[in-house]
Formats: structure tokens, C-alpha cells, sequence
């Protein structure tokens, strides 16, 4: 028996030969490495002081949470099982790893990542670490939270339960509303 | 110079990048991700305006190299790829400066900035001009007092260590860092084009 996938990411590719920019979706894109991604979250882990990792989640946040309110926006997606599926999907999309909240309320939320950019490219680059390191994610499901709801960003705080860079065979977040 | 930047640009821009059922995008030798341009801005400004005033120099030079190395391995991918190959390589006449213009026509054609060559002087320095860049996109108004393009600085001298640098070295060990960049000119601060110049790291 065949399943129907109820909800997919549109992606809506566009190359300006003028200005030599990607956009996906109406928002500038482009393509960055495992080297890159892995020296960002070291710099942010680095620099306690003025709480870098807090930095790298939040300018992640930001950023995904505009990309995903637009979305919905545009594409009039109200019901809340297909902005789930969707936050899953972009997420893949973008080549981050793969998602799935495991459930979901407008004051709590987990979600795990059995695969990650961050985590496997951190370990590919430098071996494991016992503390999480993939504060782009952390920010990304705080993003999808939020605009899951309609609510500002900023509005859940999240943890890292578990992380693959530290051994475990998936990376889990707890959400709540802050 | 032989390399058909048109050509390049066309061709190039057009390569597409699909995650795998595990959400990841195995290419050129690295894992590559294709993000929104503000995921990487936002935390570039938050941090470099964050920090003491006097660890800012500090801050800028981790986020050049973390280009600095996205560059130098990921470009040593693109240049011994297959799409780098088959459209890039039959008009290469003269390594590995040709190499430089094409990979410069290729960091366009991928959105990271619409730059060339504009002198090169084999072994020694090489002046990029960068005309659009995505960096620059944290000024909506106004100008800054310093540049902010990390991401052309570190890639523009990891091209030069791939050229000039020694053979390629995956663990980074030899042949990286052997240029350094300074960014002269920036959109960001007013400028009509970002201007970059690489030297020797010496």
C-alpha cells in the first residue's frame, strides 16, 4: 500500500544573473560546508564570556524563523500537523539532517535528529565532544516552534538533551515556552 | 586569460544540491548545507558587536577562518570535481592562474559573491573585486566604519594557498594559511565594490 505524502516543502529556486545571488523561496541561499558550519559553532563555544553559543541559536533562530512565517504565510498553511511535517521538511531540505518532533503543545514541544549537519560534520572534522555543539539546530527548533504557533520569536526556550556528537544515537531538544 | 567566466557562471549556477534520506548533502568532499545568507550574517554581526571592543579583531579573525578553511578544503573539492572538470578544465591553457579565474567564476556562480580576478601576480598577490556579496546585506542603511566580508577574506586566501600553497593537504596541517587577506574597499562601507587583496602570509 502506497502513502501519500500529505505535505511537501516547496522549494521555489531562483539564480539573479545580475546580482549572481541564489534566493529559495524569496530568501537569499547559499551553499556552505561542514568546515564552516563546525568552525562557527566552535567560535560561539569559545566564547563564553559573552555567551557565543547563545549568539550562534539565536541569529539561527532569527533566521529560520522569518523563512518559515513567510511560508506559511504565503502558502495559507493553518493546520498544525502540516506546519509540523514542514518545519521537518525544510530542515532536511537545507541539508541540515533530519528532523521529527516527537510531540508537540504551544507550551512544550521534543523533537530529536537522528541525523545532523552539525554533529556528524563536527565529528568528521575533529572527532566527539561530550558537550552538544549544534546550537544552528537548537535555534532551529525554537524558530519552528514559534512559528508553528504564530508567536514571536524568541518565544521558547530550548535544550539539548542528548547529542550525537557526544555518542548518542540521536540528538533530542526539549522545548518550552519562555 | 583562457576561462569563459559566462560560461562558467551559466553552467555552474545551475548545479543543484538534494539532501539524502539522512537530511545531508554529501558533496565536493564535504557535507554542504544550502542555508538562508541571514543564518550566517546574523551571527557574524551579533558577534562581532557583541564582544569587547578590543576582541573584536579577535572575533573577525575566527570568522575569516572558518572561511579561511570552508575555502581550502571545499574548494579543493569544486576543483577537482566532475562539473569542475567538464566545463571548466577544457578551457584551462594555463595552471594554475586560469584555475584561479575559473574558481572565482564558480564562487559567483554559487551565490557567495559576484567577484574576479582583477591582478595577479603568480606565487605572490592576487586583488579580487567583489561587485554583490551577501555580507554586505547587514547594512540596510547607512555605512560601517570597518569591512565585514570574513567570508570573501578566507575563501580569497585559501584559493591562493591552493594554487601557490604546496600540495593539497586534507588535515590542513601544510599548504593552509600560506596567503593571508585584507579586505581594502566593502560595499558595507560605502564603497562601489569590495576590494581584497592577498599576500603572502609571509
Amino acid at each position: 500500500m502506497s502513502t501519500e505524502q500529505l505535505t511537501q516543502w516547496v522549494v521555489d529556486h531562483k539564480f539573479d544573473r545580475d546580482t549572481c545571488r541564489h534566493s529559495v523561496n524569496g530568501f537569499d541561499a547559499v551553499l556552505h560546508c561542514h568546515h564552516y558550519a563546525s568552525l562557527y559553532c566552535q567560535l560561539a563555544d569559545d566564547a563564553e564570556s559573552f555567551n557565543g553559543s547563545h549568539l550562534l541559536q539565536r541569529s539561527s533562530e532569527l533566521s529560520f524563523y522569518d523563512v518559515l512565517s513567510d511560508y506559511f504565510t504565503k502558502h495559507n498553511v493553518q493546520n498544525l500537523d502540516e506546519r509540523v511535517a514542514l518545519t521537518e521538511e525544510y530542515w532536511k531540505t537545507c541539508g541540515f539532517g533530519t528532523l521529527k518532533f516527537d510531540h508537540v503543545g504551544e507550551l512544550s514541544a521534543a523533537a530529536h535528529m537522528d541525523h545532523s549537519h552539525v554533529d556528524e560534520g563536527w565529528i568528521k572534522k575533529w572527532g566527539k565532544r561530550d558537550k552538544p555543539v549544534n546550537f544552528i539546530g537548537q535555534g532551529y527548533v525554537a524558530a519552528a516552534m514559534a512559528a508553528i504557533y504564530g508567536l514571536p520569536s524568541g518565544s521558547y526556550n530550548v535544550y539539548e538533551t542528548d547529542s550525537i556528537v557526544a555518542g548518542a544515537d540521536a540528538s533530542r531538544f526539549s522545548l518550552v515556552r519562555s | 586569460m583562457s576561462v569563459d567566466r559566462n560560461v562558467v557562471i551559466d553552467a555552474m549556477s545551475q548545479v543543484k544540491s538534494e539532501s539524502n534520506d539522512e537530511g545531508l548533502i554529501p558533496a565536493f568532499n564535504v557535507l554542504v548545507t544550502q542555508a538562508p545568507t541571514s543564518r550566517w550574517n546574523n551571527f557574524a554581526d551579533l558577534i562581532t558587536n557583541s564582544v569587547d571592543p578590543e576582541l573584536k579583531p579577535a572575533a573577525e579573525a575566527l570568522l575569516e577562518n572558518a572561511a579561511h578553511e570552508c575555502g581550502y578544503h571545499t574548494g579543493y573539492g569544486i576543483i577537482t570535481s566532475e562539473e569542475f572538470d567538464a566545463i571548466c578544465n577544457p578551457m584551462i591553457q594555463n595552471p594554475p592562474e586560469d584555475v584561479l579565474h575559473a574558481a572565482f567564476a564558480v564562487f559567483t556562480a554559487w551565490g557567495w559573491a559576484k567577484s574576479e580576478v582583477v591582478e595577479l601576480i603568480p606565487g605572490e598577490k592576487m586583488v579580487v573585486r567583489a561587485y554583490d556579496y551577501y555580507e554586505s546585506d547587514v547594512v540596510q542603511r547607512g555605512t560601517l566604519n570597518g569591512p565585514c566580508a570574513y567570508m570573501i577574506q578566507g575563501v580569497s586566501a585559501a584559493f591562493m594557498d591552493l594554487a601557490y600553497g604546496g600540495e593539497y593537504d586534507p588535515s590542513g596541517q601544510t599548504g593552509m594559511r600560506t596567503f593571508k587577506c585584507e579586505q581594502v574597499k566593502g560595499i558595507e562601507c560605502g564603497d562601489e565594490y569590495g576590494e581584497f587583496v592577498v599576500t603572502l602570509a609571509g
